[in-house]
């Protein structure tokens, strides 16, 4: 059934599968983990990457802006053609706070403040503040080039300040025109505008923008927002004589984990959606198959049902039909339709109307009773009608019908249609019968052969003496018919003078053989004359063998055979068995005669013509006695022991095979059984069966238990 | 049909062999034979008999039976059966001369009618044992004595072809033909007269008076030697 193969598919898969749902569930973590880290350090590193990008660009633009003015500058010192005027210096440069022309001790000979900031040094002097410009100027006198200051911070009015840069060229002494002229030209620069102006470009509107002096101090700051201060840029900006570093810090803060992980959720919810419509496919295709098993199963459960021949019937608990099978319908001959629409309070049709009343009761009772316990294997018979009005026996083995939820709701009964099995017993037994009469029958016929062989010999005696006596008392003429040939007489009439000595021993060998012819007929006479019914008695052993004795030995002359009777020692406990007599005696002749047939054969010697009867107390079981008939013919065939459980079995040419048969009837009834084998030692064969002992009557035990080896011819 | 000259076996003493296994029946058949003069031998079982007749032909080397006899034999007996001594001898050929009344049970009928069908004399059913039985002993033994004369006299014939000389023989041959003297005289180149002298002796020694008597013989004995 289909069932059963996917259930031996399962059995060790649900603990691997078990396994196989954890590993994948935490490789799908392991990976969903990676992602989120290697994204976020993916993030990490462009935004550095971005950070310092911003940091060059600004640095780039932070430098240029700050050595744009010097050439103009330059211009100017020099006094150049087309040099820039101070106003438009300061209105293109708009960082540019102050210049100062200085004298080569660098006294201040000129000072010119921008008009686009505050002035720088109102709030402390310029006097206070020139440690920068000596170094700048100090640096470009060394290097006969402009030269930056170091930043520094200039308070300003209201609190605030600036920082402040100074920018120092030297005037070429082949310029000055006078012996006092200023011989530098000193720019102050504020950083702050610079930054700004820096940090005004789009590219680093996301970014805070400081610069940093070289010791480290905050100088200026510049950007919309404030740094998050995760992604640091440095870019050191490089001016002759002086360095500022600018550091560049990312508003972008460190990327957080949260979006990260939803997009890992969903990844990861989408990869279990698809496995979950895949196990959802898969169940469905399982569930196919297993509805296609289930329509399969229920037509073989269909066909199973169809095909039995026991009847199957359901009834609810009002004793309504709610199911036949058809073996049901056909044993009472109505269809499935009109039983199950028998009104409930009419009997069902198959009820022969006389039991009706019967069977309700029983119904009611049973309907009382409720659910019985479990064992109610034991059916029981009643007599159901079929459509035609015949009655017929059943069986009918009942059981309850229990519901889903364990509501009792009817019965659900097999029944046995009984009649052709009653018919098979009473076939059966006729037949038996008809054997046990047959081998009567054989039996009689048997005698009545074996009745005209043994008379025959006295009678033919008697009549070949009388008919000689005859002829000498009164010779008749033809015995003196010429014809008969030449007599030793050789005379035509002759009248002889008969004495009663020459008649004598004729006369006397008459009567002996007409004796003889009595005893055979007495012999069997006794053995007929006491057929009665059958009732156990307490039988001698030795009496029976010896009711059987002459008979057996006739036939054993027939064929030549001796006869051996072997019973136990007169001292040992006479031997009883109960029984009926006649059955038993004639088991006993079947098989004297059975053995004495199986040696009449041209092939036997005669010396191993011999019939022994062996009864003794059986040596496993003393209770019982065993006898036991061997004969010394031709043993029995090889498939013997199968065969002759068959009625008319037989090894004999001219046999009916009922004797064997009848003995074995005999000796069930009886509680014994036949064993036929092998003679020992062969060949030949033996039959042995054994009789319950039974206990003797005491007083005339003795008389028939005289023990003896009986012979015959 | 019986000549002159009697054959010795007809007037031989006729003897009837009864045999079977019950000493009692044996005794009554040989009383009830003799209350009718016949002689009879008594053998207990078909192996004496085989034994009588094996010392019967030791001593007497003539062919047996010799007189006319009959076998009364019971169908079944311990040892060798009725049957098979009656299969013995009819393969000895002895049967012809040897007639044989089987004594039977009733349940031996159909085996006794298949051994009349093969050659046996007859059978009888057992308790039938007087004189009816006795009258088809005798049948018995007159077919018996029929059989010994007729095998005498073929004895003789024979005897007698074996003497005829060659030219005897020939002119035996053209006589019974039936060819005149005169004619036989030209077929063999001699003289009326000579064939004359042969025909005479011929009749002779065959002890025939006439040709037909001669041919008769002659059918009876067989195609004889030397003349076809």
């Amino acid at each position: 059934m289909p069932s059963t193969t996917t259930a031996t598919a399962v059995p060790s898969s649900p603990r691997r599968r078990f396994a196989l749902w954890v590993a994948l569930l935490a490789l799908l973590a392991v990976a969903q983990s990676l992602l989120v880290v290697l994204t976020l350090s993916y993030e990490n590193s462009r935004a550095q990457q971005e950070a310092d990008d911003v940091a060059t660009d600004a640095a780039t633009r932070l430098r240029q802006s700050l050595l744009r003015p010097l050439p103009q500058l330059q211009a100017m010192a020099v006094g150049l053609e087309g040099a820039p005027s101070v106003a438009d210096l300061f209105q293109t440069h708009r960082a540019l706070r102050r210049l100062e022309w200085r004298a080569g001790d660098r006294t201040l000979r000129q000072i010119q403040d921008s008009p686009w900031g505050p002035p720088p040094f109102a709030v402390l002097g310029r006097d206070q503040l020139a440690l920068a410009v000596d170094d700048a100027c100090s640096a470009a006198q060394r290097d006969e080039s402009p030269a930056y200051s170091r930043s520094y911070y200039a308070p300003l009015p209201g609190g605030t300040g600036q920082e402040l840069l100074d920018l120092c060229l030297p005037i070429p002494a082949g310029i000055r025109s006078q012996g006092d002229a200023p011989s530098w030209l000193v720019a102050t620069i504020a950083l702050a505008p610079l930054l700004e102006q820096a940090a005004a470009e789009p590219a680093l509107a996301r970014h805070e923008l400081q610069l940093v002096g070289g010791d480290g101090a905050r100088l200026a700051r510049a950007g919309s927002r404030r740094g998050a201060g995760t992604y640091l840029g440095e870019q050191r900006i490089d001016l002759p004589g002086s360095a500022l570093l600018l550091r560049t810090n990312s508003a972008a803060g460190r990327p957080s984990l949260i979006p990260h992980l939803n997009t890992a959720l969903v990844i990861g919810l989408s990869l279990l959606l698809f496995a979950v419509a895949g196990l959802l496919a898969r169940d469905t295709r399982r569930r196919a198959a297993a509805e296609r098993a289930l329509a399969d199963e229920l037509a073989f459960r269909q066909a199973m049902e169809s095909s039995l021949i026991t009847g199957l019937r359901a009834r609810d608990l009002d004793g309504r039909v709610t199911y036949a099978n058809a073996a049901f319908c056909r044993m009472v001959g109505i269809d499935a339709e009109s039983l199950q629409s028998t009104p409930a309070d009419a009997p069902p049709p198959y009820w022969p109307p006389e039991h009706a009343a019967e069977y309700q009761a029983r119904q009611a009772e049973r309907r009382r009773a409720g659910v019985p316990r479990e064992s109610s294997a034991l059916g029981f018979e009643s007599v159901f009608m079929r459509a035609d009005g015949e009655r017929f026996p059943v069986m009918i083995y009942d059981a309850p019908l229990v519901d889903g939820s364990g509501h009792h709701r009817g019965w659900m009964s097999a029944v046995l249609d009984m009649s052709a099995q009653r018919r098979a017993e009473e076939l059966s037994r006729q037949q038996q019968e008809r054997l046990q009469a047959g081998a009567r029958l054989a039996a009689v016929g048997e005698m009545a052969s074996l009745l005209s062989h043994e008379l025959n010999q006295p009678l033919a005696a008697i009549a070949s003496y009388a008919s000689g006596c005859l002829n000498l008392v009164e010779p008749q003429p033809g015995i003196d018919r010429p014809s008969a040939g030449p007599s030793p007489a050789g005379s035509a009439t002759v009248t002889v003078p008969v004495s009663a000595a020459q008649l004598r021993p004729a006369l006397e060998r008459i009567a002996e053989q007409a004796e003889r012819a009595g005893r055979v007929i007495r012999s069997v006479h006794s053995l007929v004359a006491r057929r009665r019914p059958a009732e156990p008695q307490t039988l001698a052993c030795a009496q029976l063998v010896e009711a059987v004795l002459p008979l057996v030995r006739m036939q054993a002359r027939k064929c030549g055979a001796r006869i051996e009777i072997a019973l136990p020692e007169p001292s040992q406990r006479p031997l009883h068995v109960s029984g009926d007599r006649t059955m038993l005696e004639q088991v006993l002749l079947n098989l004297s005669r059975n053995a004495l047939q199986a040696m009449d054969d041209p092939s036997v010697p005669s010396e191993r013509r011999v019939l022994r009867w062996r009864i003794d107390t059986d040596a496993a079981n003393p209770e019982r006695i065993e006898w036991a008939c061997i004969d010394g013919g031709l043993g029995l065939p090889p498939d013997f022991d199968r065969q002759r459980a068959q009625a008319f079995f037989t090894t004999k040419p001219e046999g009916m095979g009922l004797g064997l048969s009848l003995c074995r009837t005999v000796l069930e009834q009886h509680g014994s059984q036949l064993h036929g084998e092998p003679a020992v030692p062969g060949p030949g064969a033996m039959f042995r069966f054994s009789l319950a002992r039974a206990p003797g009557p005491g007083s005339e035990a003795g008389v028939a238990a005289s023990p003896r080896t009986i012979g015959s011819p | 049909m019986s000549s002159a000259s009697t054959p010795s076996a007809a007037s031989a003493i006729p003897l009837v062999h009864v045999i079977d296994d019950e000493e009692v029946v044996r005794d009554a058949l040989a009383w009830l034979l003799r209350s009718r003069r016949l002689l009879s031998e008594l053998h207990a079982s078909a192996d004496a008999f085989v034994d009588w007749l094996d010392q019967r032909e030791a001593h007497d080397p003539r062919p047996w039976p010799d007189a006319p006899c009959c076998l009364v034999l019971d169908l079944r007996m311990p040892g060798t059966t009725g049957l098979q001594l009656f299969d013995r001898l009819v393969a000895q050929g002895r049967i012809p001369a040897l007639p044989v009344i089987f004594l039977t049970g009733h349940g031996d009928v159909a085996t006794a009618v298949a051994t009349v069908k093969r050659g046996a004399f007859d059978f009888i059913e057992k308790p039938l044992a007087n004189n009816a039985l006795v009258d088809r002993i005798e049948a018995a033994l007159e077919h018996s004595r029929v059989q010994l004369v007729q095998r005498e006299v073929a004895l003789g014939r024979q005897r007698a072809l074996d003497d005829l000389t060659d030219r005897e023989r020939e002119v035996m041959g053209l006589v019974v033909e039936g060819q005149p003297n005169k004619r036989i005289a030209d077929r063999l180149g001699i003289s009326v007269r000579t064939v004359e002298v042969h025909r005479a002796r011929v009749f002779d020694k065959m002890q025939v008076k006439s040709a037909v008597e001669l041919a008769n013989a002659l059918r009876v004995q067989g195609p004889a030697d030397g003349t076809a």
